[in-house]
This record gives structure tokens, sequence and C-alpha cells, in this order.
């Protein structure tokens, strides 16, 4: 077998977001399974912001993340992640009114980012439950996000999938191995 | 593999078969085949159920297709390294969830190979904490393979001989050479000459390229006496002629998503590379769902009679019997199959006289590893790395010429670098907004990594007993293990750390980060050595031709027969000697000597 790093990273990823079926949601159209109406925007805006819609190419809202996010929570097998998501909402809106004077949504777009650059301040070893909610937000708006079809075509240009003739690279024999004698 | 059975004569437990074949992986797929070559009719019991795996599969589908992009339902665990490590066994004993599987269906896209991976709940054991993954099915474990296909060497066969610990085997190279050769030329390996003694080169096919980091690498390896060498992958990159159920590698992707499996059959499994084959010939016979519980016993002549089984669907049982049992049902499997089969004649356990089965059980330790970043590779356009078959491959270079003071034996690396269809840095990159895509973008294919593979020593205490306290879901007692790494194994380990530090440092690779922590016992999927080949049937299980010293008409050709693990993964030796045997067997036969 192999190593596994990058595997349980995308698993803890997944994990984070137990599992769901996702159909084509638009961000504004079917009402949400789980979240409420104002709890799925807020989803949908802290998305963006993290993965925003630039030059190079469409953000987590246009790669419909929040109503993967919302999708994988309603189908979840236990409460915690659910749980988890909607007391982070409320610490998102607490911080933000403390910050801003006003509920998340409330508040001004540049006041938006604010909250959200508190938020990801200790993100190498969070500790306040802002800090922490963003690290476990982030990992589901950036597994959501990479697995799109947006995330894997339009941003990473990912080209494989396809029947390639040749093995991209370099030929091993363009290092030549010399051991030593002794070696052999 | 729609409906294999159709392809043979149909099941019948009235014959005397020539040969009753108990598993159908790598071993047992390979037995069946090499039998039926030699024109012997065989009948093939499987455990598992028959599946179509290039439907199960889809290698093809993009996440953003699947519903749930590649994970499994609501209500499927797949074990944790947490859980291993602060429980015993039985793992999914009061778990909350209805199906628990085991840590590979942790990894990218476990929804393909849920069916395939074993649940926990219905197959329990006992014991000291351990890893174990099972995939009942037909083809079992070749489904999903790492399909890293090497060869052992005479540092491996006659490892004693050079440090004195353990025994040598009763083979060496030279015996299983002309085998390696067979298997390479007839299930296809892809790899790049090396000439290396101790790490043997197969009839390779076309070899994968290396990325810019594993170049830079393998250059500055080169230079310290090591050799990092492109995967040596159990896949056919050039196609095979003589098999029409195998592709070539289209180097398409996705062999990144594990666990495993590849729906055009290019990376071997058994049941397109050998159970099919070996149905053309018209000998041979199989039925799935069909789990074996005892080895039975002619009562006059001491010898095997065939096997009972019970029919995992209906719960009925039988008996099956043939001149000859075979056993590959995998190396622990083999042993509780064994130790279950007690009669007058056979008070230990068939084939038991020595007390060995179980035993000198041994397998690969793993955990120590490095992640490293090429600054050089930052933002430079992407190219697509994922369709390789495999990475690289880093052969041991420890203890070879030199001899360590703290550890005997050595360990190899499994490494892999470049561009993923999903980016895994882009759950490492700190930030947000536009310049964290763009780091995640500049930095997805400058990364490396590699992790260790190491000879766990075989240990007579080291094994599995039967727990006659707890059954499986068909009422069969269960295993029982007895296993712990022992101080040679946490040595080795800490060196693994240590030298991938060295060797990425002296590379210009800048350490991102380094584990020191070894797995859970187990990890590696490599378990061998259970019942080991010898030349004394006192201290060993089997002879050379993997026939056991007290019952001539029973084999075991999976990797119990291995007498130490070595550092190399093992399934392409698995099949050498298996190969090889079956080839005397049928000798043997001819002149009337078994």
């Amino acid at each position: 077998m192999e190593g596994q790093s990058r595997r349980d990273l995308l698993r803890v990823a997944a994990g984070a977001v137990a599992a769901v079926p996702v159909l084509a949601q638009s961000a504004s159209s079917a009402a949400p399974l789980f979240f409420t109406p104002v709890e799925f925007r807020m989803v949908d805006e802290l998305s963006e912001i993290i993965i925003p819609s630039d030059a190079h190419s469409p953000g987590a809202r246009a790669a419909n993340v929040a109503a993967y996010i919302d999708k994988s929570l309603a189908e979840a097998f236990e409460n915690e992640p659910r749980q988890k998501f909607r007391d982070g909402l409320k610490v998102v809106n607490n911080l933000s009114r403390q910050l801003n004077g006003a509920a998340f949504l409330e508040s001004t777009p540049a006041q938006r980012v604010a909250v959200v650059a508190r938020m990801a301040q200790n993100e190498k070893e969070p500790k306040k439950p802002e800090e922490k909610f963003f690290v476990e937000f982030k990992t589901s708006v950036a597994f959501a996000y990479y697995t799109s079809s947006i995330g894997i075509h339009q941003e990473m240009e990912y080209k494989g999938n396809v029947l390639q003739t040749e093995y991209a690279g370099f030929d091993a024999s363009l290092v030549p191995i010399q051991l030593p004698d002794s070696s052999k | 593999m729609q409906n294999p059975s159709a392809a043979g004569p149909e099941v019948d437990l009235k014959t005397v078969y020539d040969a009753v074949v108990v598993g159908s992986g790598a071993a047992g797929g390979m037995a069946a085949y090499v039998l039926c070559s030699h024109g012997m009719k065989v009948l093939l019991l499987e455990a598992g159920k028959q599946l179509d795996t290039t439907k199960e599969l889809k290698s093809m589908e993009w996440p953003y297709d699947h519903p749930r992009r590649g994970e499994m339902p609501p209500g499927y665990h797949p074990l944790t390294l947490n859980e291993y490590n602060v429980r015993n066994p039985p793992y999914a004993k009061d778990s909350k969830f209805p199906h628990v599987e085991s840590y590979v269906q942790g990894w990218n896209g476990p929804d393909y190979s849920k069916n395939i991976v074993v649940d926990e709940k219905d197959h329990p054991y006992t014991g000291t904490r351990y890893a174990w993954v099972r995939a009942r099915l037909v083809g079992g474990k070749t489904n999903i393979w790492g399909r890293l296909a090497l060869r052992l060497s005479d540092y491996d066969f006659k490892a004693k001989s050079r440090d004195g610990y353990g025994e040598d085997w009763p083979i060496s190279y030279a015996d299983v050479a002309p085998y390696y050769d067979k298997v390479d030329l007839y299930l296809g390996v892809s790899g790049h000459k090396e000439n290396l003694p101790y790490l043997p080169d197969s009839l390779f096919q076309r070899p994968v390229k290396l990325t810019a980091s594993e170049m830079k690498l393998r250059a500055g390896l080169a230079k310290m006496g090591r050799v990092l060498t492109p995967y040596r992958a159990g896949v056919t990159t050039d196609g095979l002629k003589h098999n029409k159920y195998r592709s070539k590698c289209f180097g398409r992707g996705a062999c990144d998503r594990r666990a495993g499996g590849c729906d055009i059959h290019a990376a071997f499994d058994s049941p397109t590379g050998l159970i099919r084959p070996a149905m053309d010939t018209g000998n041979l016979s199989m039925r799935p769902n069909s789990t074996v519980y005892e080895v039975t016993v002619d009562p006059n002549t001491g010898k095997a009679r065939g096997v009972s089984f019970v029919d995992t669907d209906s719960g009925k049982t039988y008996e099956a019997r043939a001149k000859v049992v075979i056993l590959g049902a995998s190396t622990l499997e083999s042993a509780r199959l064994m130790m279950l089969s007690k009669s007058s004649q056979h008070p230990n356990g068939i084939g038991n006289s020595s007390g060995h089965v179980g035993h000198n059980f041994c397998e690969h330790v793993m955990g120590p590893g490095i992640n490293g970043l090429v600054k050089d590779l930052v933002g430079k356009p992407r190219t697509l790395d994922d369709g390789r078959p495999g990475s690289f491959y880093l052969a041991r270079f420890r203890n070879l010429t030199d001899k360590r003071p703290d550890f005997i034996r050595g360990y190899g690396f499994e490494g892999s670098s470049g561009t993923t269809m999903i980016p895994g840095n882009a759950f490492e990159t700190l930030g947000f907004g536009t310049s964290y895509k763009k780091a995640v973008r500049d930095y997805a294919g400058a990364y490396i990594s590699m992790g260790a593979f190491g000879e766990v020593l075989p240990r007579y205490e080291n094994g599995v007993s039967i727990d006659p306290d707890v059954k499986d879901k068909w009422g069969i007692p269960v295993l029982k293990f007895n296993y712990q790494f022992s101080d040679n194994e946490r040595k080795m380990a800490a060196d693994m750390a240590a030298t991938a530090r060295e060797m990425f440092e002296a590379t210009g690779i800048e350490v991102v980060s380094v584990n020191r922590e070894i797995l859970t016992e187990g990890w590696s999927i490599h378990e061998l050595g259970t019942s080991r080949m010898g030349h004394d049937p006192k201290t060993s299980v089997l002879n050379q031709f993997q026939q056991s010293h007290d019952v001539p008409n029973l084999l075991v050709v999976d990797g119990s027969s291995h007498v130490s693990a070595s550092c190399q993964n093992p399934t392409w030796t698995i099949m050498a000697l298996c190969w090889r045997s079956c080839d005397h067997l049928a000798d043997e036969l001819k002149k009337g000597n078994v």
C-alpha cells in the first residue's frame, strides 16, 4: 500500500462533511435541506470570501459549495457535525457584532472580510471557538470546491482522466546510476 | 466477470476433483491457473461474493458526478488510526455505525471500494491491536492492491547467512528467478532496469516517467549510492496479447484514488489476469460465497480428503473432495483454517505437528516518512503527473555492505510527487481569498513525499491462534492476535525518519514535515509467515514446494510460506512461488508421488 498523508488529509476534509448527495443546486434556488435560509446565506458568503471569484476562475459561490455542505450535513449519520456548524455560525455572528456592531450578513463586504481575517489569524494553532471553526469550515469549503467541476477544470486546469499515449515526465535513464563497486 | 461460473463446468460436489483451491486472490488464482493449464480438474472456492469490479470501481467518474464526491453513504464508518490504537479488537463491537470498515476506506474515494473491503461487524477478531484489512470477493485484495511488484534477492532468501538471525529460506534466488520471469511475462510489470543485486530487475514493460522533483532526488541519491527508480508496477503498460480481458494502461489518471482498483484491468487483478484464463481451459469450476472452515481428513491415511464449507447465502454446509487441497486463503486465513482442522490424526490442526502454524508471523513496519517542497517548481506550468500507475520506489540501502549497530535488515521507501486531480495542498495552505487560491495553484505540483516499509523480524512468539469464544457471522471461531513490534522495528523506524530527512536535505529539497510515528501493526497489509517453509519438519510447516511436511497432499501457496518478510512488497513473490510449487505438484502427481 502507499503513503497515507495526502489521502488522510482528504479524509479529514471529507469527514468534516460526512457524506451526502449534491444535485446541481444553485445557491439561490431551492430551499436548503439543513440550514435556515439565513444560515445558508452566511455559509455561501463565508465560502466565497475564502475562495472568491477572481481573474483566474470562478469561486466557491459559482461552484455551489454552500449547497454541497448543506446536503452533506442534512444526510450526515451523526448529529455532531450539524451541531458544530450551527454553533460555529453563531460564533461568527457574535464576532461580527463585536467587531462591526452588526450581524455578519448586515455588515459591509469589507467588514465581513475583517471577520474572516480575525477567524483565520491562528490557523496553525487555533484556540478560540471562531478560530477552530474557521479551520473546520475552510476544510469543508476546500473539499467541496476542489472536487467541483469549476475547481478541477477551471481553477486547477486538470488535464487528466483522458487517454494519454505517453506518461508525462522524464526518462529515468537521463540520470544514470553508477554505484560504487562496493555496493554491488 | 459478469458470470464466470458460466464459463467453467458446473460445480459438482459428488466429483473428486484433482485439486480444490481455497481462495481466489493472487495465490489461489495463480494455483487455479497453473493447475488447469496442466490439465487438472480444479474446484476453486471463494469465501466472498462475485462482484463486477468494472462497475464498482468506475475509475473515470469525476468527483462532482458522484453524489457524495466519492465518499461512502451515511452510516459507513472507516476505522481511524486512533481507534486502532486506543482500543483492542474486535473494533466494530458496540459501534453506533451500521457498517464499519478498515482504515483504507478512509482514503480518497472510498465509495468505490466499500463493497470490496469486508464489514468488520461480520468479521471480528480479538487479541492485540492489529489493523487487518480484508477483501472477501472473487480476486480478494488483488482487486484493490497497491500494485508495487518487486522481486526478492538472496539478500532476503539468505538473510540468516548474512546476519545470523532467524532462518534462511530453503530456496535461493536462482530457484525462483525463472518463475519471476514467467509471472512478469504472463501478467506484465512496468519498471526501469537498474542492475541492483539486492533488488533484481524484472522483465519490464514500458516504465513510468519521473517528475522534475523525482529526477532531482534520483540524481542526488545516486551520489549517496542510493537508488530511486520509477515505480515497479504490476501493471501492463504495453498490453498483453495473450489476455483479452485486460487492457494496457491508458495513463489517464485516478490511480491516486484509493483503496485502489483499475476498471480496465491494466493493473493486475486475479479475476482477469488468472481466473478467466483458467476458465478458458475448460478445467476450472468456481464457487463463490463458499467459506471453508475445515480441511477434512481421510481417517485411514491421515491425508487430506477435501474441505468443508458453508454457503454464505443459505448457511448450508457441504464437503468438496479432491486429490489435493491447496490453501490460498491469505496468510492469516490459511493459518486459521489449518488450526481449525483438528482431527484424531492431526490433534494440533492439520499440518501442525511442528506447532509452528500461526507463529513466526511477520510483515512490514511503516509510518515514518517525509513531505518536502522543491522550490524551483513553485509557480511552474502544471504537468499531468497522476496518469502514472505509481510514482517512485527508493530501494533498500541499509545493512547491504555496511552493518548498522542498532538494527538488522532494511527498508525501502514508496513515494509520490507532482499534481493530482484534487490538490492535497489545498488542505495545508494557510490563509484565504485570492492569495490562497493562487498559493494552492502555484505549489500544487511542487511537493514530494515518501514513506518507508521496513522488514519486521519473524519471531516465534508473534502469532495468531483460534479464539474459541468469539465467532464470525457464520459461526466460525475467529483469530486471536498475539503480535507486536520489537525493538529492532522501533530502532529501524527511528532510522527511517532520520535518513528521510538526510536525503531530502542533501538534495536541496525543503523539508516540510517529518513523521516519526509507527503506524498500528498490520497497516502495511503485507502479513506473511504463519506456515513457513523449511528443510526441518520440526521447525517449519512446509517444504520448499509449499507442501505440508505432515500431509503430502496439502499445499499452502500464499504468503504463509514466507520465511522472512524482507522489505519488498510480497505479491509478485507469492505468485512466483505458487507457480513453482504447482508445476512441481503437477509433476509429482504424474509420477504418482502425492
